[in-house]
C-alpha cells in the first residue's frame, strides 16, 4: 500500500509541475484566444538558458534561473509582437497553425545551439525526506511551492490590480475593452510577459527535477494539452484541479500498467473529456 | 549524392507526401476540418501492410500476427485499415469544430503512436517490423528506385484525379455548400455531420495506401517514423504552396521534400555539422511557414489573376 501512496505523492508533484507548465498556456488561450503549440518550446528555452548559465558559465543556480525566466519572458513577448499580433485578425485556426511554425523555429534554434545529449544542472543532489513511509525530495517540494505561489500570484494579480482588471476585460470582449479606454497593446504585452515568464518558471523546475535533452520541451506539449483540455480551454482556476488529476492519474497508473503507457493515460482522459464534456471541468463554453 | 538520386528521392517521397497533402486539402480547404492527426492514418496503413505481408512470428519476434499474404492484399488492407481508423476516430469527434477537432485528432494520433510503441504484440514495439515484403520492380525491367518513384507518382496522380472528379460531382458541391454556409445547407436538407464524416473517411483511404507504399520503400515500419512531426510536415507543405488547389498541394510537398533532400545531400565533416544543418533546416522551414501564413502570397496572386 505504501507504494500506492508513494505514487499518489509523486503524482501530486507531477501535477504541480503540469500546473506550472499549463497555466501560461491557458492564460494565452484565454486572453489572446488561440492555442499556442509553441508554448512548451519556451520551457526548453528557459531550461537551457538556465543550464548554460549554471553549467557552462558557472553561475549559481538562483541568478541563472532568474535570468533564464526573464529571458524567456522577453523571448515570448518578442514572438508575440512580431509573429502573432499582425495576424490576429485571421482567426484562431491560422494562429494555431502559425504556432507550429514557431515551434519549429524555437525547437530548431535550441537544437542548433545546444546539440543533442543528456544534461543536468550543477546543483546539490536531492535530499529526500520521509513522512509516514512515503518519500519526497526537497526539489519536489520546491516544485509544489512554486506551483502554489504562481497560481495564487496570478489570481491575485488578475483580481486585485488595475492591470489584471484590464486583462480580464480584454479577454471577455476586446472591442468593448478598447472602446472603454483600455490600452490593448500594453495589456497584450503584459499577457505575453506573464505567460512566457510562467513557461520560464516551469522550464527551470523541469531542469531541477529532470535531466534535460532537447526534445524534452516537445514531450511536454502532450501533457500540457491534456491538462488544458480537461480544465476547459481558457479557464485558469480549473487548471489546478486538472493538473493534479492528470498528474496523479498518470503516476498511479504505473501501479497497474507499464510505465510506457503514462502519456496514453493522459490522452485517454483528453479523448473522453472531448467526447462527453468538451467544455471541461470549468463547465463554461469558452468559445 | 548525385543530382539524379536527389531527383528520384524527391519524386518518390514528394509524391507520397503529396497524397497526404491532397487528402488534408480535401479535409481542410473543402471540409473545414483541421486534422492534426494525419500521421495516425499513414501509420495505420503502413502497419496494416506490414502485418498482412509479414511471415508468421518466429524466434525472437514479439509480434503476434503475420499473415504472409501477397503484397496486393496488404496494399488493400492498408486502405481498409486507414478507413476503419478514420471511421473510429471520425464518428465521435466530428461534432467538434476548429481547434477542438484539431486537439482530438492530435490526441488520437498520440494514443495510437503510444500503442504502437508499447504494445509489442502489434509490431515489436519500438524496434518495429524490418524487412517488409515488397514486389520487385526489376521483373518489369526497371531499377528498384525508379520503379517505386513511378509507383508513388501513379498513386499521387490517381488520388488527385479521383479527388478532382469528386469535387466536381454533385457530392463536391454539397461539400462546398456545407463549408460555405452550414445553416443554409441544413435548410435544404443536407446532413452536415454526415457529409463531414464522409469527407473524412474518403480522404483517409489514400493516406493508408501512401502508408503501405512508404513501408514498401523503406522496408521498415517503426513508431519513430510516425511521429507528430509527419503531421506538421504535411501541414507546412499544404500551407506553403497555397491551400485550396490540387496543384498547390502537390507542389508544396515536392518543394519541401526537395529542400530536405538538398540539405541531406550536403556532405558534412562532423556529426555536429550535420546536426546544425538539420536544426537550421528546421528553423528555415518554420520561418517560411510563418511568412507564408502572414503574407498569403498565393491568395493575393490568385486575386490579381481574377481581376
Amino acid at each position: 500500500m505504501t507504494v500506492f501512496f508513494q505514487l499518489v505523492l509523486t503524482g501530486l508533484v507531477t501535477g504541480s509541475f503540469l500546473i506550472l507548465a499549463t497555466i501560461g498556456f491557458s492564460f494565452t488561450r484565454r486572453v489572446e484566444g488561440f492555442l499556442n503549440i509553441a508554448h512548451p518550446e519556451l520551457l526548453g528555452v528557459s531550461a537551457f538558458t538556465t543550464w548554460g548559465l549554471n553549467v557552462i558559465w558557472g553561475w549559481h543556480i538562483i541568478p541563472s534561473a532568474m535570468v533564464g525566466i526573464v529571458f524567456t519572458a522577453f523571448v515570448g513577448l518578442i514572438i508575440g509582437r512580431v509573429v502573432y499580433d499582425p495576424i490576429r485578425a485571421l482567426g484562431p485556426a491560422i494562429l494555431l497553425i502559425t504556432s507550429v511554425g514557431v515551434h519549429y523555429v524555437l525547437g530548431g534554434s535550441v537544437d542548433a545551439i545546444v546539440g543533442t545529449g543528456i544534461r543536468s544542472l550543477d546543483i546539490p543532489l536531492a535530499e529526500s525526506y520521509r513522512f509516514w513511509g512515503v518519500r519526497i525530495t526537497n526539489y519536489q517540494m520546491i516544485v509544489v511551492v512554486f506551483a502554489a505561489l504562481a497560481t495564487v500570484g496570478l489570481a491575485l494579480f488578475l483580481n486585485k490590480t488595475p492591470m489584471g482588471l484590464a486583462i480580464r476585460a480584454m479577454s471577455a470582449n476586446p472591442e468593448l475593452a478598447a472602446s472603454r479606454g483600455i490600452d490593448v497593446k500594453s495589456t497584450s504585452r503584459i499577457t505575453w510577459l506573464i505567460s512566457s515568464g510562467l513557461a520560464g518558471l516551469a522550464g527551470v523546475m523541469l531542469a531541477v527535477i529532470a535531466t534535460l535533452s532537447t526534445d524534452i520541451a516537445f514531450n511536454q506539449i502532450l501533457q500540457i494539452l491534456a491538462v488544458a483540455i480537461l480544465a476547459g480551454l481558457g479557464s485558469l482556476y480549473a487548471v489546478v484541479a486538472a493538473g493534479l488529476i492528470i498528474g496523479v492519474a498518470m503516476d498511479v497508473s504505473v501501479f497497474w500498467i507499464p510505465a510506457g503507457y503514462r502519456p496514453l493515460v493522459a490522452f485517454s482522459v483528453v479523448i473522453l473529456v472531448l467526447m462527453f464534456r468538451p467544455e471541461g471541468l470549468a463547465g463554461k463554453k469558452s468559445r | 549524392m548525385t543530382i539524379y538520386a536527389i531527383i528520384i528521392a524527391t519524386l518518390t517521397f514528394g509524391a507520397i507526401f503529396s497524397v497526404l497533402t491532397l487528402s488534408l486539402n480535401l479535409q481542410y480547404a473543402r471540409g473545414g476540418m483541421i486534422n492534426f492527426g494525419t500521421v495516425a492514418y499513414f501509420a495505420a496503413g503502413a502497419y496494416a501492410y506490414a502485418i498482412f505481408t509479414q511471415e508468421p512470428p518466429s524466434g525472437l519476434d514479439q509480434y503476434r500476427f503475420g499473415f504472409d499474404m501477397p503484397w496486393y492484399v496488404g496494399f488493400l488492407a492498408a486502405g481498409v485499415a486507414s478507413l476503419l481508423f478514420a471511421l473510429v476516430t471520425g464518428w465521435p469527434t466530428l461534432r467538434l469544430r476548429g481547434e477542438y477537432l484539431a486537439l482530438t485528432t492530435f490526441a488520437f494520433a498520440e494514443v495510437f503512436h503510444s500503442l504502437l510503441l508499447n504494445e509489442r504484440r502489434i509490431g515489436n514495439g519500438s524496434v518495429g517490423l524490418a524487412n517488409v515484403e515488397r514486389p520487385d520492380p526489376t521483373t518489369l525491367g526497371m531499377s528498384d528506385t525508379v520503379g517505386y518513384a513511378l509507383a508513388a507518382v501513379v498513386l499521387m496522380l490517381v488520388t488527385a484525379f479521383v479527388f478532382n472528379r469528386l469535387l466536381k460531382s454533385p457530392f463536391g458541391r454539397t461539400i462546398d455548400a456545407v463549408h460555405d454556409d452550414e445553416i443554409a445547407a441544413q435548410a435544404v436538407g443536407k446532413d452536415d455531420a454526415r457529409i463531414r464524416l464522409q469527407v473524412f473517411i474518403i480522404s483517409a483511404i489514400p493516406i493508408g495506401f501512401a502508408g503501405a507504399l512508404y513501408a514498401m520503400i523503406t522496408t521498415l515500419v517503426a513508431p519513430a517514423m510516425f511521429t507528430a512531426e509527419v503531421t506538421f510536415f504535411v501541414w507546412i507543405a499544404l500551407v506553403l504552396a497555397g491551400e485550396k488547389t490540387i496543384v498547390g498541394a502537390i507542389l508544396g510537398a515536392m518543394a519541401l521534400v526537395l529542400f530536405q533532400e538538398l540539405v541531406k545531400g550536403v556532405p558534412f565533416e562532423t556529426v555536429r555539422g550535420a546536426q546544425i544543418a538539420a536544426s537550421v533546416e528546421e528553423i528555415v522551414t518554420g520561418i517560411l511557414f510563418i511568412l507564408v501564413l502572414r503574407l498569403r502570397p498565393w491568395e493575393k496572386l490568385s486575386k490579381r489573376n481574377a481581376s
